[in-house]
């Protein structure tokens, strides 16, 4: 492009006297300033703050405002936006901003979601409410303690247990079938959004596992390599393990993943049952 | 002003006034802020963890007549229900043994959706002592209403009639 132009404006220099003025092309002319940018979008975020540096003080609610047309489309983008330009004391888990890792889960406009997965509302008149998840013990502003969740997840023992080694000394096979059993299961990251929406997990988690952990339980049920699941149902054939669970299905509307844990916690009360 | 008040227009007033409210905490405004977080119903207790982060949960040990086996019988009672409190009236005939079998899965049925309700909301690790309280009530009631049932039936014209009468009335 710039070669044309220039033999261009050769030509036009060699030709002043066969071309009346009239007729001049004029050159391509470098806009002066930036073209016009679009009205700001301006939306405000309202973000839980509590910093344990100072106990004492009550968490609140820190408004910031960010103009969306200079903002990523996800909850993510604004955070970390708002970390980087406005307060960096502002904390929160962020690892692989694509829904894989589980680290960013958070109490979005009263779902709790992930923040990565999370489009922010265009709407600018309505401000965006940002809190930890739900009945979780606060480390800083939105990082829940996730302890006793990873306890329990532990207690499940979440590895293939066998006690005969596979007949041809290589892989435990499965047929496509069983492999097809654990769709739905194996997608499950640990976010712990369903648990931590669970009435019954805000009100007995010392005791109830909680959908997350159910779900994960099953997945080691349903598999067909796996050689414990006797013994894997016993530890769960108690008051307080499964049968807190009262079908409330708010794992099943939060997951972000678009997982179902209670249908994952039914087939296990059916196995069970049985 | 509620009729041309919009949502919108309200929300706006608020988050402007807002931030002032937060400058100008009085000591009276944080005295009734402190105040209402007293009255909060049973707020949780500190958080404890159990010996090291790596350890397990302690596992509890299998009870298939509080696990399993109660779960069915549950959802046998409930099923059960279904045909029994539709069919005295759909067969229009009255027979003591189906009353009889109604009012005492009507009792368990109770008995059991209460009981899951105690369990729920008021633990024993976090207030013990109204547990056993809200348990034994809970048996009391379910025995009184054994008893009642009982003389209802046999010495008045029991709960499938009572009812209706009532409907019919």
């Amino acid at each position: 492009m710039a070669s044309l132009r220039s033999t261009s404006r050769l030509f036009a220099a060699s030709r002043p006297f066969f071309r009346p003025a009239t007729f001049a092309r004029s050159y391509a002319t470098v806009e002066t300033g930036a073209p016009a940018e679009p009205p700001a979008k301006m939306k405000s975020f309202k973000i839980y703050r509590w910093n344990p540096d100072t106990p004492s003080e009550k968490p609140t609610m820190q408004t910031y405002d960010l103009d969306l047309n200079k903002t990523g489309p996800m909850m993510l983008d604004a955070l970390i936006r708002i970390k980087n330009e406005q307060d960096p004391t502002l904390t929160f888990r962020r690892s692989c901003r694509e829904g894989i890792c589980g680290s960013c889960a958070m109490n979005i406009d009263g779902v709790n979601t992930l923040a990565c997965l999370c489009r922010i509302p265009t709407d600018t008149k309505t401000e965006s409410r940002i809190y930890p998840l739900p009945h979780t013990y606060v480390v800083k502003d939105l990082v829940p303690d996730m302890t006793l969740f990873y306890k329990q997840y532990k207690s499940i023992k979440p590895y293939l247990q066998r006690d005969t080694p596979s007949p041809d000394g290589l892989e435990n096979r499965q047929s496509p079938e069983e492999r097809k059993k654990l769709d739905g299961l194996y997608e499950c990251i640990l976010c712990a959004c369903c648990s931590t929406s669970c009435p019954s997990y805000w009100w007995n988690s010392e005791e109830y596992l909680g959908p997350a952990i159910l779900l994960q339980s099953y997945r080691w049920l349903a598999d067909s390599r796996d050689e414990r699941t006797a013994e894997r149902k016993a530890a769960l054939d108690n008051s307080m393990s499964v049968y807190r669970c009262h079908t409330i299905l708010n794992c099943t509307r939060t997951c972000p993943k678009g997982l179902n844990p209670g249908l994952a916690i039914a087939e296990t009360k059916k196995m069970l049952a049985k | 002003m509620a009729s041309f008040a919009r949502p919108s227009l309200l929300r706006q007033t608020l988050a402007t006034r807002s931030p002032l409210l937060r400058q100008n905490v009085g000591v009276s405004q944080a005295v009734a802020f402190h105040a209402s977080a007293k009255k909060q119903i049973l707020p949780p207790l500190p958080q404890t963890i159990q010996g090291t982060m790596n350890d397990p949960v302690p596992v509890p040990s299998p009870h298939p007549s509080e696990g399993s086996y109660h779960w069915t019988f549950e959802r046998a009672v409930c099923v059960g229900l279904i045909p029994l409190s539709i069919a005295p009236f759909a067969a229009g005939s009255l027979n003591p043994v189906m009353d009889a079998v109604l009012c005492s899965l009507l009792v368990a049925h109770s008995h059991v959706g209460f009981q899951a309700a105690i369990i729920d909301y008021f633990r024993p690790q976090r207030v013990p002592k109204f547990n056993s309280l809200c348990n034994w009530l809970l048996r009391a009631f379910t025995l009184t209403t054994a008893v009642g049932l009982y003389e209802f039936e046999t010495n008045d014209v029991g709960i499938t009639e009572a009812l209706r009468r009532i409907w019919n009335a």
